[in-house]
């Protein structure tokens, strides 16, 4: 780089240096840089006026947890102050690309409404109008009040009424998430997952992964994107942003989505099928590829002599149907592909035939480089689990499974486990934390079958019912980090009365939310992506990236890390009242440099970062991909690059009971074979219970089922359509000014409100206009927003944005702190239902309502 | 002397809104101000509708009506073209936006620009920050993440009583620094250089791609253009069904 003379630019050294060659220098530092560095510009400073020179400071590494995506960050820090966030330059999964929400956790972070210390609630009384009454307290009486409950129930052998609630997290979460309910005594650590996304790994009955999946966008020559969008919210954002522009120069786009998403707004054709129906949509475009003859043949096989007999109606004989990668797809038509043509969905999805075959054609003559994107759309559905398996079927047929430009799994990565806790639990924990879940998970109509396991899923939002009927048992004590299950749960109000039945509850915030008013004691954490040791990983472009997060600014407050620090500090106390159990234990993970024992809850959220990430940054331990010369460099680069992907290793080893792509999953027909025996019953009568509609053989193929709707069409004549904007940091945004400020980012929103959009023919046949107040009513609960009359919604559907409608959170995100939500919470009317095969809780497709002018 | 161009990549921008608030981030904007904005347009009838998405920003005109009508020359076209304004010599007359023929592109501080951080009440007394606590704690000036960069050659905080508008990030380009704009875009679509160099990506590019600039007939002549479609291909027909 050309060096500039400008007045005050010169270093300490007495060299010149400017932020650019900074940059450039510790670019250069990591071998293996990904492309796409800092783009900077090629101006010529001979002509620029010397005025003065940038603020000198220092990009740090961190990792973003606005979402799932996970991405490597920089932080930009000036005297112990974050200013700015950029993508990590050394990740080559998002690379220097930060998607917009990104920033805003500098607003999170210096967020004005953030709790600055313990605090204890002195109104005994717990409930949605009752104000906790909180006044701070120091960490020594926070932490003696939660060891004193503990040891309550330890000394009474009811550790099993002990829970931990685990909303976000990083990779250090066993620490917390899992260790201490097991050493304590509780079989109570239920995760967020099935409020997330879980339906869509029901993939795993066909490809065997239990995970979510990376796209090939680079490479792609034809995308389909199903309930997903990824430019606006999903994982991978920061990169997919970056792909996107130039991938619509190589690839047909195309989205199926109820409403004009960001995504359906930048591809190539937009399907608006109607909440529910995707299954019918994904079966015909499956029907058509067969009888077209255009599946992939190098993937699936063929007819033993090459000739198509896929004809509609017409079964075939199986026998003559050679499968090479593949498992049971003549069976999958004989059962029931011959009969679903585009004619037959058209009616259901609301999609032309003509426009169905078209697609399915298109998609299939881009095979293998092709991508059936399935997100949380036709996947978190009652039912759901059916609408997932149509949809990533395709993935099998036109061989973009496992595939250049096709569906990805994430690259292998090895973080380096804790050691057992066995050791550290005594008689009592052994037998309490076998006892049956809060979650109820493994009973008959809970199925969540993960990884294939009857009752391997976690049931997050059933949590609050199981707390009110105490079943399987009361919960005295409980604790939650990093969630606030009281505004992301459907069925709100079932969680105040929940929160409001437990004797004592702690909670784990950088703010004081919804479920904080629950609580008896309120315990301050850190920003992860600012304040604390963390790791987490993310993939794309065919690599995985393990960022590292550090303590890149000075706390602000009288804060600790919610994983590491608080559970040590709570060790020490139970220690001190006789059971040490979990100290000891804690005291276990040890510096792995030196071998040292930590002796304070800094040194042992250090030793653990160190002991978790141990393959990446010790030479001598490396399982592969980027290599360091030891953990101070590792902290300096802070992302790990895995070795690049290797395409189609999955083919014929997928992990499946056959370990081939199974259109027939033996799988599942195994996993609900399993569940069914255990509760002495067929799998009929499973199917029944969890609400599906599938009998016999139809169990174990991909098809269409009716949607399961809460409310008769007659009263509730509208469906909604509930999604995540540009700059949801998923429902924790709300406080940041940026957020309401730049709400019209999201296609046909309106800054500083909170719309629910109508089609404008439903608009007109109701008299209602844009900015009309307008009341929500689903069988279950009312609403009150605005009203936007948009084209980009379906006629017949509402679309409404989640995240606002916050009474807590802080100034911005309330309209009355404490009191008055700004906006309306989508949770409080969406029914409360499941996709009960994977555990899931529905968002979409169930929901019927009515829609009144205030 | 240069003659600084922004080219937007219509293909590539993703509508995210990462210039907006990356614009927001780097000059300290006070909350209602998108000195980097955006013009989004929904059309056509449903099912058939298109979402069209343009980013906006000064355009920096050779020609710029701003200049000329300023009263006391705060306005100027400083070195590369830049349309760059000094606070010391603005009196809040506003000629200024009435004369920009562009929206949104000049504001006015009518109030104390990041005033709520001067609020000193919690909204859990004594256990939760107060805005005032807050900017206090991180020693910033005006908001908690002021970036004191502006300051080299506009102000980090403009005063009330005056405009302020876009400057290219005057401050980052005499450094030889990419508008943040630039740099914060995920997508690539912008692309920052200078036209009398023929080996620049902005003349690369207006030699590959038709381009578009906004009111061209005015005779403002602006040095923002806009190349490719945000939708490139258009909705087939779908049969009715």
């Amino acid at each position: 780089m050309k060096q500039l003379e400008i007045d005050g630019m010169d270093g300490k050294d007495g060299t010149t240096v400017s932020r650019r060659s900074f940059v450039k220098g510790a670019a250069a530092a990591c071998a293996g840089l990904a492309t796409g560095g800092p783009a900077l510009s090629a101006l010529t400073p001979g002509t620029a006026h010397a005025r003065g020179a940038l603020a000198e400071g220092k990009w740090v590494s961190s990792c973003c947890v606005g979402c799932t995506s996970w991405c490597s960050k920089q932080v930009y820090v000036i005297n112990g102050r974050a200013v700015k966030i950029r993508g990590n330059p050394h990740s080559k999964t998002n690379g220097i690309s930060s998607c917009p929400r990104a920033h805003l956790a500098l607003q999170q972070v210096y967020d004005p409404d953030r709790v600055k210390t313990p605090m204890k609630r002195t109104n005994p009384k717990k409930g949605r109008n009752e104000d906790p009454g909180f006044v701070p307290i120091s960490w020594d009486e926070a932490l003696d009040m939660l060891a004193d409950k503990i040891m309550e129930l330890r000394a009474n052998d009811e550790t099993h009424k002990f829970m931990l609630m685990r909303g976000r997290y990083t990779a250090l979460r066993d620490l917390l998430y899992d260790r201490l309910p097991k050493i304590i005594g509780s079989p109570n650590n239920i995760s967020h997952s099935s409020i997330c996304a879980e339906a869509e790994k029901m993939r795993y009955f066909q490809e065997g992964q239990w995970a979510y999946m990376q796209y090939d966008i680079p490479n792609t020559r034809y995308v389909l994107i199903w309930g997903a969008d990824p430019v606006v919210a999903n994982r991978g954002v920061s990169s997919y942003l970056n792909s996107w522009g130039r991938a619509l120069d190589n690839a047909r786009i195309v989205s199926v989505e109820p409403r004009l998403t960001g995504t359906a707004g930048k591809c190539d054709e937009w399907l608006p099928v109607k909440p529910g129906y995707d299954g019918a949509l994904a079966s015909a475009m499956a029907h058509v590829v067969l009888v077209e003859g255009m599946w992939y043949k190098p993937f699936v096989g063929d007819f033993f002599d090459g000739q198509n007999r896929f004809i509609p109606g017409q079964k075939v004989d199986e026998d003559i149907f050679l499968e090479k990668h593949t498992h049971g797809l003549a069976k999958w038509w004989n059962l029931y592909l011959k009969d679903v043509t585009p004619e037959w969905a058209e009616p259901l999805c609301g999609i032309s035939a003509e426009q169905i075959r078209r697609v399915a054609m298109g998609f299939a003559a881009a095979a293998p480089n092709c991508i059936s994107w399935v997100g949380g759309g036709p996947a978190m559905q009652p039912r759901g689990t059916y609408g997932c398996l149509a949809a990533n079927a395709l993935n099998g047929l036109v061989g973009g499974c496992d595939n250049v430009g096709g569906v990805l799994a994430y690259n292998s990565r090895s973080y380096q486990g804790f050691p057992s806790p066995n050791d550290f639990m005594d008689e009592m924990a052994q037998t309490n934390s076998k006892k049956e879940k809060i979650d109820q998970r493994g009973r008959l109509e809970w199925p969540n079958l993960a990884r294939g396991r009857s009752g391997a899923g976690v049931n997050a939002n059933n949590v609050a019912d199981a707390i009110i009927n105490e079943d399987p048992n009361e919960i005295k004590v409980a604790m939650g980090y990093f969630n606030n299950f009281n505004f992301s749960c459907p069925g709100t109000g079932r969680w105040d009365q929940a929160m409001s039945k437990v004797d004592f509850f702690a909670h784990l915030t950088t703010h004081a939310s919804e479920m904080s008013f629950y609580a008896d004691i309120v315990l301050p954490v850190n920003h992860c992506m600012f304040e604390a040791w963390g790791t987490l990983d993310n993939s794309s472009n065919g690599y995985r990236s393990v960022s590292l997060m550090q303590p890149a600014i000075e706390r602000l407050w009288d804060t600790k890390s919610m994983e590491t620090e608080i559970p040590w500090l709570l060790a020490e106390k139970l220690a001190q009242r006789g059971f040490d159990n979990l100290l000891r234990y804690y005291q276990a993970v040890v510096d792995p440099e030196t071998g040292k024992a930590p002796t304070n809850e800094k040194e042992f959220e250090l030793y653990a970062i160190k002991h978790l990430t141990q393959h990446f940054w010790d030479p001598t331990q490396s399982k592969g991909g980027d290599k360091f010369l030891g953990w101070e460099q590792f902290v300096e680069v802070g992302v790990w690059n895995s070795d690049p992907y290797l395409h189609r290793a999955r083919w014929s080893n997928m992990g499946t009971k056959t370990g081939k792509f199974e259109f027939y999953s033996e799988t599942l027909k195994e996993a609900l074979e399993k569940h069914a025996e255990r509760h002495n019953t067929t799998v009929d009568h499973v199917l029944e219970v969890c609400n599906y509609l599938a009998r016999g053989e139809m169990a174990f193929i991909p098809h269409y089922e009716e949607p399961y709707e809460w409310g008769d069409p007659g009263v509730y004549p509208f469906k909604f359509v509930d999604y995540k904007g540009r700059l949801n940091r998923e429902g924790r945004s709300s406080n940041c000014s940026w957020y309401l400020q730049l709400k019209d980012l999201d296609l046909g929103d309106i800054a500083y409100d909170d719309v629910a959009k109508l089609n404008p023919i439903d608009g007109e046949r109701l008299g209602i206009k844009t900015g009309d107040k307008i009341r929500l009513t689903t069988p279950t609960g009312s609403i009150v927003c605005t009203a936007s009359l948009w084209e980009g919604t379906q006629p017949g559907t509402v679309a409404k944005c989640f995240g606002q409608g916050h009474w807590a959170y802080g100034r911005h995100a309330a309209k009355v702190f404490g009191k008055e939500a700004l906006g309306a919470n989508n949770n409080d009317i969406i029914p409360v239902d499941y996709d009960r095969l994977s555990g899931s809780t529905a968002f979409y497709g169930h929901i019927r309502l009515k829609v009144e002018k205030v | 002397m240069a003659r600084y161009a922004m080219v937007i990549d219509m293909q590539l921008c993703t509508g995210c809104g990462g210039c907006i608030i990356g614009c927001m981030n780097e000059n300290n904007l006070p909350e209602g101000m998108r000195w980097s904005g955006k013009i989004a347009e929904t059309l056509g009838r449903y099912p058939l509708t298109r979402y069209h998405y343009r980013p906006t920003l000064c355009n920096h005109c050779e020609n710029a009506p701003c200049v000329h009508g300023c009263p006391t020359k705060s306005l100027y076209k400083a070195e590369g073209g830049i349309t760059a304004h000094d606070i010391n010599k603005c009196i809040g007359c506003r000629y200024c936006m009435f004369n920009c023929p562009y929206e949104g592109v000049i504001y006015y501080n009518l109030r104390q620009p990041h005033a709520e951080w001067r609020n000193n009440t919690a909204v859990i007394p004594n256990s939760t920050s107060t805005p005032a606590e807050t900017l206090r704690r991180t020693g910033a000036r005006g908001w908690p993440i002021q970036n004191p960069d502006p300051d080299i050659t506009y102000a980090s905080i403009r005063p009330r009583g005056v405009v302020e508008k876009c400057t290219f990030c005057q401050h980052r380009v005499i450094n030889g620094e990419l508008p943040y704009c630039v740099e914060v875009c995920p997508s690539k679509a912008r692309i920052f250089g200078d036209l009398d160099d023929p080996q620049s990506e902005v003349s690369r590019l207006l030699g590959m791609f038709p381009a578009e600039r906004l009111r061209e007939e005015l005779g403002t002549r602006p040095r923002v253009y806009y190349i490719r479609e945000f939708c490139p291909k258009p909705q087939p027909q779908p049969q009715a069904g």
